[in-house]
């Protein structure tokens, strides 16, 4: 098999955050510092040395960026100050750029300019859409349904949710392609089946990350994800208490609706629970990202400032749109409501598919197949063996 | 007499390169003053067990220069003596030198009553702490001055009065006093040396917590036959024979976080310890862990000869972590980069090839001098009428700072000759 080197590919990866990679002389400390790193799977020098060589094939089939959960010890500890830690970090941009069929992903990271517009413009025809099509608003109480009905929002929430779940699950079928390549059609289908629980624990609990030896950022990221998770459901599944046009939905279930639930609610409580998660841990890693605080806080690529900015702005106008219902201001909260969703279906509409959201299939599958493989291997094995 | 004292050298430090400068231009026939920190002269090569490559005893080669200084009346040699400040310019230079009290005087025969009937114990310094020493004490069995010490947390005890009345000769003076003495000088050698990085500052390994984790220097006082286990190599925390022997090089070298630049000794210094654990251990497994030797020259025959052996393990990864293992023993983690796996391997006998970090570094010398980034005196750095030799301005090894001794006294001459002119 011939090895193909790009010698411009460590031109290209700068875009997407590579720093300092020429700094790195090999010695293996990082990787024997991370906790994570395994002999079958064993990071980041390896990929250090891929960008260093231009190995660009290489990159592309390697799981290894996905095991990484950038704790920054390999950073911190590196005696050359190559950044193992952001040369991960920048080559997960990369991979969901080589992921992403539509080859947007590749502009929105590589271009600041393009990842502006493209916020603006989304950010511009929501705010079009809900300025030009509402119903009556009622100016004496808050009621948001009566400006923008619950279940037909929700008809645009479930065709936004299912071209992003297309996006997505296309882009991942090409992550697991790379990632396998011929192995893909040999592995039998009994160990794709086997191992799936590998899939759906990881997904859920990041519990590879906790085994970083500082807790923190797992921590930090567990709240962004639960909080998230919950309010996406929230309004994905339950703004109309369910999925009203095919007639399931409770109406006592409603996320979007003109009289406030009791405060003990499951609702309500979920609502605030996701609200509290998600403005602890933007805010966590804001502040950190200013301060610096964290290895894995160094380096800030625009993309993360972007994303926590509309994850922020999305938490801020829910919190007041909540408050303005509550003291029933009926214009105020239409306005809220507006910007609302100005900034969270951009987010939601470039960040999934394109970007760093995309990383909630990627880095599951990634360690799912990871397993597959080392099943796969073992199995083989043994029946040579056998033999 | 005021002519007379300006055409002198002074050489501070009396290592090998300072020992070599002071005896050069002695030899030469000026009068050179040598001021030594240490009780006793000789550096830190006193400490070694062997040179490489020749791997013979250092002593010889100290013998032959204290004898040189013995019967050489140009040089004035200061032990326990520390450089307070220097001031003027070239050719006529007054220095400021602190001599603290050893507590013992010139009547000392080294016979040793002193030591026998003190009770108090110190920490061995010579042997970087591994054993102890009697609070009345020869810094080593070869040491010159041939006298001995009495450690100055120790000279105003009751038991110290005890211990004078022991000494048969008159020798111990426990009211001796710091001495201030001024010289007048034509130029001025810097040859302060380098002290060992320190490994407790390495906190990937553990340092402090783990006594078979031990750094070179410690190797060569283990393999000594002076040492604190009179040449045995063994386990410092039970004393046992090793099975297993790992150097980790660059054990805070090349790394940003510590001493960013190499050292350039330490990969022969610990292919020469390998043959210590050798000589004493023929069927002991041993593991050098490395990112590049670097064996330069001639040297590299001893790096090949080293790599024919087959009961030693050359893997190319830097060591991250040391931790106790679930048996107790120096747990080391490290990727073999020539395989992209990773290996968990326990020895029983961890040395850290720890680098060179010049004193000067830590406490600057008194003087108007430029250093580089690392501490080192830099290049062109010192006023004129001063020099550096030695590993006061770059690591080296034995032959290498010899000769750096040698050309820097014929520097320092040249600017007692400038100022008779």
């Amino acid at each position: 098999m011939s090895i193909k080197t790009d010698p411009n590919l460590k031109k290209e990866l700068r875009e997407f955050g590579v720093t300092n990679v020429d700094n790195c002389y090999h010695c293996g400390n990082c990787t024997a510092t991370c906790p994570l790193s395994t002999s079958d799977n064993s990071f980041p020098r390896k990929m250090m040395k891929y960008v260093q060589m231009g190995l660009k094939d290489k990159i592309k089939a390697s799981p290894e960026p996905w095991l990484c959960y950038y704790c920054g010890d390999c950073s911190v500890k590196c005696p050359r100050g190559a950044e193992p830690g952001e040369n991960m970090m920048a080559i997960r941009r990369y991979l969901t750029s080589l992921y992403d069929w539509t080859g947007f992903s590749k502009k929105f990271y590589t271009s600041e300019k393009f990842e502006y517009l493209a916020i603006g413009t989304v950010g511009l025809i929501v705010g079009l859409i809900l300025i030009l099509f509402h119903g009556t608003p009622d100016m004496e109480h808050a009621k948001l349904n009566s400006v923008w009905p619950a279940h037909i929002v929700e008809i645009g929430d479930v065709l936004m949710g299912g071209v992003l779940a297309f996006l997505l699950l296309s882009n991942t079928w090409r992550c697991i392609s790379f990632i396998l390549g011929d192995l893909k059609s040999k592995i039998p289908m009994g160990i794709y089946i086997s191992q799936a629980k590998e899939l759906i624990i990881h997904f859920l609990t990041q519990k590879k990350f906790a085994e970083c030896e500082d807790r923190m950022p797992w921590f930090v990221h567990l709240m962004i994800m639960t909080g998230y998770a919950t309010v996406f459901l929230l309004v994905v599944g339950f703004l109309a208490g369910g999925i009203h046009f095919i007639g399931l939905y409770d109406e006592r279930l409603m996320f979007q609706r003109d009289i406030i639930y009791p405060l003990y609610h499951p609702i309500r409580l979920l609502g605030y629970y996701s609200t509290f998660a998600l403005f602890y841990g933007v805010t966590y890693a804001m502040i950190g990202r200013l301060k610096k605080s964290k290895p894995s806080y160094k380096f800030s690529h625009s993309t993360d400032w972007m994303f926590l900015i509309l994850l922020q702005l999305t938490t801020l106008t829910g919190i007041l749109i909540h408050v303005t219902r509550l003291v029933d201001l009926p214009m105020p909260t239409y306005a809220l409501y507006v910007i609302h969703m100005m900034v969270c279906i951009p987010m939601l509409v470039l960040e999934v598919p394109f970007a760093k959201w995309a990383h909630l299939a990627y880095r599951p599958v990634a360690i799912y197949l990871t397993k597959v493989k080392a099943a796969y291997v073992a199995q083989a094995g043994s029946s040579e063996t056998a033999e | 007499m005021a002519e007379a004292d300006t055409k002198s050298i002074l050489v501070v430090g009396s290592g090998m390169s300072g020992m070599t400068a002071a005896i050069e231009a002695a030899e030469a026939g000026y009068n050179v003053y040598l001021i030594e920190k240490n009780p006793y002269l000789g550096g830190r090569v006193a400490q070694l067990y062997h040179y490489f490559p020749k791997l013979c005893s250092p002593n010889c080669g100290l013998e032959i220069n204290f004898r040189r200084i013995k019967s050489n009346p140009r040089i004035h040699a200061y032990t326990l003596a520390e450089v307070e400040s220097v001031s003027g310019t070239e050719g006529n230079f007054s220095v400021k030198v602190k001599v603290s009290p050893r507590y013992v005087n010139e009547k000392c025969t080294a016979c040793g009553t002193c030591a026998e009937s003190c009770e108090t114990e110190i920490e061995n310094k010579f042997n970087y702490g591994m054993d102890k020493t009697k609070a009345a004490y020869l810094p080593y069995n070869m040491a010159f001055p041939m006298r001995y010490v009495i450690d100055p947390s120790f000279a105003q005890t009751a038991e110290a009065q005890k211990v004078k009345d022991s000494c048969k000769y008159d020798a111990i003076d426990l009211n001796m006093q710091e001495k201030s003495i001024d010289l007048q000088v034509a130029s001025v050698v810097w040859a302060t040396g380098w002290q060992p990085y320190d490994a407790s500052k390495l906190d990937s390994y553990d340092f402090n917590n783990q006594p078979d984790v031990i750094s070179n220097v410690m190797m060569e006082r283990l393999a000594a036959v002076n040492g604190p286990t009179k040449g045995k190599i063994v386990k410092p925390s039970d004393g046992e024979a090793p099975q297993s022997v790992a150097f980790v090089q660059c054990a805070g070298s090349r790394d940003e976080n510590h001493l960013p630049y190499c050292s350039g000794i330490c990969c022969l210094a610990s292919l020469k310890q390998a043959t210590y654990v050798r000589e004493q251990y023929p069927d002991a497994k041993i593991y050098f862990f490395y990112i590049d030797i670097r064996a330069t020259d001639q040297l590299e025959d001893f790096y090949n000869k080293a790599k024919a052996e087959t009961n030693i393990e050359f893997v190319k990864g830097k060591v991250a972590k040391i931790q106790k293992g679930p048996d107790g023993k120096p747990l080391m983690r490290v990727e073999d980069t020539t395989k992209e796996s990773l290996r968990e391997l326990t020895a029983d006998l961890v040395v850290l090839a720890t680098g060179m970090q010049p004193n000067l570094a830590i406490t600057p010398a008194p003087a108007d001098i430029k250093y580089d980034e690392y501490g080192f005196i830099a290049q062109n750095g010192t006023p004129a009428g001063m020099y550096a030799a030695g590993c006061a301005s770059s690591p080296g090894n034995v032959t290498e700072v010899v000769s750096d001794g040698t050309g820097i006294a014929l520097k320092a001459v040249q600017s007692v000759v400038r100022r008779a002119n």
